[in-house]
């Protein structure tokens, strides 16, 4: 590192005055020049005590790995309130009896900003600037023997900060955490020299936070300030978040990037308990109970270029794996259950492709929001993860999660206008740009990480997602600030999805003996285009609610093929088309709770009279309210509708061609609650089609349906009941007539309980379209009216 | 009680009815569970459980419908379709009724052996739904009618019932049905 241009008002080289800047917060013991006003301060009482006011500006501070430099420009350290006024520092150095040396410091108002980072062979475009604002009272103690013994160092440290401001800024526009409170003690930190390894361990570090906001600013005069000037009021926020944890960890550090020059860092953090609290308008979303541990291996910082030979500062990592276990996911004094995620990143080769894990860091962002923003070229591999979801006791495991891909994602904070001919929206702005990714999943296993593999992934579909996915992505998600009402978060996005090849149907990748092609019901040469308008997130008093302003969505399956995703068989093509206007999601927790299956009743003794079983499923589990307003057709692109095509002439490679075949069409699907009753002209569409979904995990009732062995060979016959071997994952037997010890041990699966409703569906018309004759119209309207369908529903994965 | 009982042997093998709706090889021999697990593709899922619509009535109140202790009111959905431009409307009313299952299986596998030799020859990956042992009916019913409009509330409203139909009891359904692609794409 070296200092180039610095303006220093107290004179100081820059590095020093880093330094100083460093030791108060991580503990490191250089020492700080002293001008001649800052030395009228030192107080000679018990130890020396300094005293000063820090305003410094530098024009560029650069760093250069193999002569490829990144430079961080507009570099200040002064008082968050005035630009031109000092931060107070104050800092009392005494030794103790076991030559210690003890600081107590005092940092008030301190802004560290600078305005943009740029890569030297980049020019013109910045990754854009930060600011960090904050007040530091706190103690450090640093003695002298490492962990290791030898000539290391022993720190003590503790601290609080208050005031806390951290921010991103871009174009003018800012996100930045607002109002943060962090209390840390960390006792024991050691720090050696072993080998050529530089070693840092932490024991013990305890701590809790709190960040009151994370606003958003579109106005370059309020840049770094929680109140809009003009109207006095607070700027828009995503809501607030709060925590506590207490964590060891061990962190190595040696010379040497992935070529040459660089930076090499080894690190391990066990997480003893720690707790996630998000509050919009003061309701909670909190994850409790929170254990793990995660261990990086040969993790490199560079400064080179990325695959396509753009100049980058390059983040390679060799290996990450771990474990992490939430106790308790909580809304409004309800609980959805316990999650447990174990996981390793390393270089794995999939579809024939070696994909590692890489970020490579560069300026610009989406090029037409202008010269700042990030753009992070980016490469993961997935290799292994098991995603486990346990709810009133009941553990269900989405075994053998992979996923990889490649490509570029950009972070822009933009703004409501049309630049450059792009349209970008208030807020925090995710692109992504040519990402070519999927993931899959190999199969479920219910009960612990040994039972045996079973099928069932396409039960995601219920959530939303496909159990196998490979797409080409490009597209915008931008998360702005403020939510239906007061905090929260509005969604806009626009998200194109090219060669997609998603399962329905999936079955395993790996049965146990090496990879295998997947088997499936896929959708593929799929297309997607999706646009999100105004949708609003906010965490209530009863749940997740998301309110969607406008969405509307056109679905292009090039072939619904059975088996193969390359080459099954063909049904023919797909296109679905989505319209909705006000369609709202409130995300529960608790699931059916107590459940009358197959008959009616409302109390065990009056559901067993009908003929039904009763079922007592928990407080745990997760229930979805939806309401789907599917609005009229307002042109070809906002619809919603269904066609399917067969037979289509076929190019030179003998590839269907789209819109030759013969197309069954039913257009224009909306709903409507069956009159105009406020006199606008139109019939009402309030009511649309609401949903109402429980799901539990919960045991459920399988039975044999053919005499002698089954597929794994255990013998039973027709009609017996499968009840599993307790203590033995995996093992089952068939029982004629199972007792109460019996039942309470067959298997688990998904318990759904759901009920749809709605007062009227209709369907403009159905017809068949002719390559060359045109439309022939079949169904001249129909319509669906006065429906409430309600389900009792368990989908049990089998081998 | 009146006892349905719907026997898919020897198991069908049924092309996708969309396509051109004609069954394939009808003269198979049934598999039992353990001869199915030499067919390739493991996995899939096992569905139970019950069905009801409009049990106590659909969310329309209005003077035609209510719910289903409101003697003068309709409490079951209605479905109405025309075939002609300017023309009336065939119904689907008064539909309700609970339906329950138990054992309805999906999954996909490669068939290319079994079933008498047939499997070799066919050689093709399918959609296996595996039909559910038993499905019980209780007060299903509808009726089929004629009607001017498609709303009963519209202005005009007349309707002719032709016929009401009524299902009670189980249905016994053994076998698997076979989904396959089948013609030009």
């Amino acid at each position: 590192m070296r200092c180039t241009k610095d303006i220093s008002r107290s004179g100081f080289c820059f590095g020093l005055v880093v330094g100083s800047l460093v030791m108060a917060q991580t503990a490191r013991a250089d020492m700080v020049q002293l001008d001649d006003s800052a030395l009228s301060e030192v107080q000679a009482r018990s130890g020396i005590t300094l005293e000063m006011e820090l305003n410094m500006t530098a024009d560029r501070l650069s760093y250069y790995d193999d002569g490829q430099g990144v430079h961080v420009e507009g570099l200040r350290v002064g008082s968050a309130s005035g630009r031109d006024d000092g931060a107070f520092h104050r800092i009392k150095a005494d030794v103790g009896a076991d030559a210690s040396l003890n600081l107590e410091y005092l940092i008030e108002d301190r802004r560290i900003e600078f305005s943009d980072i740029r890569l030297a062979g980049a020019p013109g475009v910045s990754m854009g600037g930060f600011f960090f604002d904050h007040s530091l009272d706190g103690v450090l103690t640093i003695r002298q023997d490492g962990g290791v013994g030898g000539n290391g160092y022993t720190f003590d440290s503790a601290y609080t900060m208050t005031g806390g401001r951290l921010g991103y800024r871009t174009n003018g526009n800012s996100v930045f955490l607002d109002d943060i409170t962090m209390n840390v003690e960390a006792l024991g930190i050691t720090l050696d020299l072993v080998g050529t390894t530089l070693e840092v361990s932490a024991p013990r570090v305890t701590g809790d936070w709190r960040i009151g906001g994370i606003r958003y600013s579109e106005d370059p005069s309020v840049y770094g300030l929680a109140n809009n000037p003009q109207t006095g009021q607070p700027l828009p926020s995503f809501g607030s978040f709060q925590g506590s944890y207490e964590l060891s960890s061990r962190t190595g550090i040696r010379a040497g990037g992935r070529s040459g020059e660089g930076l090499s860092l080894d690190h391990e953090t066990t997480i003893h308990t720690a707790s996630f609290i998000y509050f919009d308008d003061g309701n909670a979303l909190a994850l409790r109970d929170i254990t793990g541990d995660y261990q990086i291996q040969d993790l490199r910082v560079d400064v080179a270029q990325d695959w396509s030979g753009r100049p980058a500062v390059a983040l390679t990592l060799g290996k990450l794996q771990g474990n992490l276990n939430v106790g308790e996911i909580e809304v409004g004094g309800g609980s959805f259950g316990s999650v447990n995620l174990s996981f390793l990143l390393e270089d794995q080769v999939f579809n024939g492709q070696a994909y590692g894990n890489a970020i490579y860091l560069q300026g610009g962002g989406h090029p037409d929001a202008g010269a700042q923003g990030l753009r992070l070229a980016t490469e993961w591999s997935l290799r292994l993860a098991d995603l486990s979801y346990t709810e009133d006791g009941h553990r269900i495991i989405f075994s053998g999660l992979q996923s990889w891909g490649r490509g570029d994602v950009t972070v822009n904070v933009t703004r409501d206008e049309v630049r450059n001919g792009t349209r970008f929206y208030d807020g925090l702005r995710i692109g992504f740009d040519g990402l070519s990714a999927g993931y899959r999943i190999n199969g479920l296993r219910v009960g612990s990480d040994d039972a045996q593999l079973q099928g069932g992934t396409e039960l995601l579909l219920a959530l939303g997602f496909y159990p196998a996915y490979e797409f080409e992505l490009d597209g915008h998600v931008t998360l702005g600030a403020g939510g239906a009402t007061g905090e929260g978060l509005t969604v806009n996005s626009d998200i194109q999805i090219r060669n997609g090849k998603a399962a329905v149907i999936a079955a395993p990748y790996d049965e146990g003996a090496g990879e295998i092609p997947q088997k499936g019901l896929w959708l593929t040469e799929m297309s997607y285009d999706g646009q999100i308008r105004d949708m609003t997130m906010d965490v209530t008093e009863e749940g997740l609610a998301i309110a969607t302003g406008e969405a509307w969505s056109s679905t292009d399956v090039g072939n619904v093929r059975v088996g193969s995703k390359e080459d099954g068989a063909s049904f023919g093509r797909l296109q679905i088309q989505k319209y909705e206007v006000g369609s709202t999601t409130l995300v529960k927790p608790g699931g059916a709770g107590d459940v009358c299956v197959g008959g009616t009743g409302s109390a065990e003794t009056t559901c067993g009279a009908s003929g039904g079983q009763w079922e007592t499923r928990g407080n745990e589990g997760v229930t979805i309210a939806m309401k789907k307003i599917l609005a009229r057709a307002q042109d070809d692109n906002k619809k919603n509708a269904l066609l399917w095509e067969s037979n289509r002439a076929v190019d030179g490679q003998g590839r269907p061609i789209n819109n030759t075949g013969m197309r069954l069409l039913v257009n224009d699907i909306y709903t409507s609650d069956g009159s105009d009753f406020n006199g606008d002209g139109v019939d009402d569409n309030t009511y649309g089609i609401r949903t109402d979904l429980s799901v539990d995990v919960y045991q459920t009732k399988v039975t044999k349906k053919t005499d002698g062995p089954d597929s794994l060979g255990i013998t039973g016959n027709r009609g017996d009941e499968k009840i599993m071997v307790p203590g033995s994952p995996g093992v089952y037997r068939y029982v004629a007539e199972p007792g109460p010890g019996d039942r309470a041990n067959r298997p688990l699966g998904f318990a759904v309980k759901a009920e749809t409703r709605f007062k009227e569906l209709s369907i403009s018309n159905i017809d068949l379209v002719h390559p060359a004759g045109g439309h022939q119209t079949v169904i001249y309207g129909a319509k669906l009216q006065n429906f409430d369908i309600r389900a009792n529903l368990t989908a049990t994965p089998i081998p | 009680m009146t006892v349905f009982r719907v026997c898919l042997r020897p198991l069908l093998m049924i092309s996708a009815l969309w396509l051109n709706g004609v069954p394939v090889s009808a003269e198979m021999a049934p598999l039992g569970d353990e001869a199915l697990a030499n067919v390739s593709g493991k996995g899939g899922i096992y569905l139970s459980g019950d069905i009801s619509i409009n049990e106590v009535g659909g969310p329309v109140q209005n003077s035609y419908f209510g719910r289903c202790d409101e003697a003068d009111k309709k409490c079951g959905a209605r479905f109405a379709y025309r075939l002609k431009e300017g023309g009336g409307w065939m119904v689907l009313d008064e539909i309700k009724g609970l339906f329950a299952f138990e054992g309805l299986t999906l999954r996909v596998k490669k068939i290319d052996t079994g079933f008498g030799g047939d499997g070799e020859l066919f050689n093709r990956d399918v959609i296996e739904i595996g039909l559910p042992d038993s499905v019980r009916f209780t007060d299903v019913q509808f009726k089929i009618a004629a009607s001017s409009t498609a709303r009963p509330t519209d202005p005009g409203f007349m309707q002719t019932d032709i016929l009401s139909v009524q299902m009670q009891g189980d249905v016994i359904m053994q076998g698997n049905l076979l989904v396959f692609p089948d013609g030009k794409p």
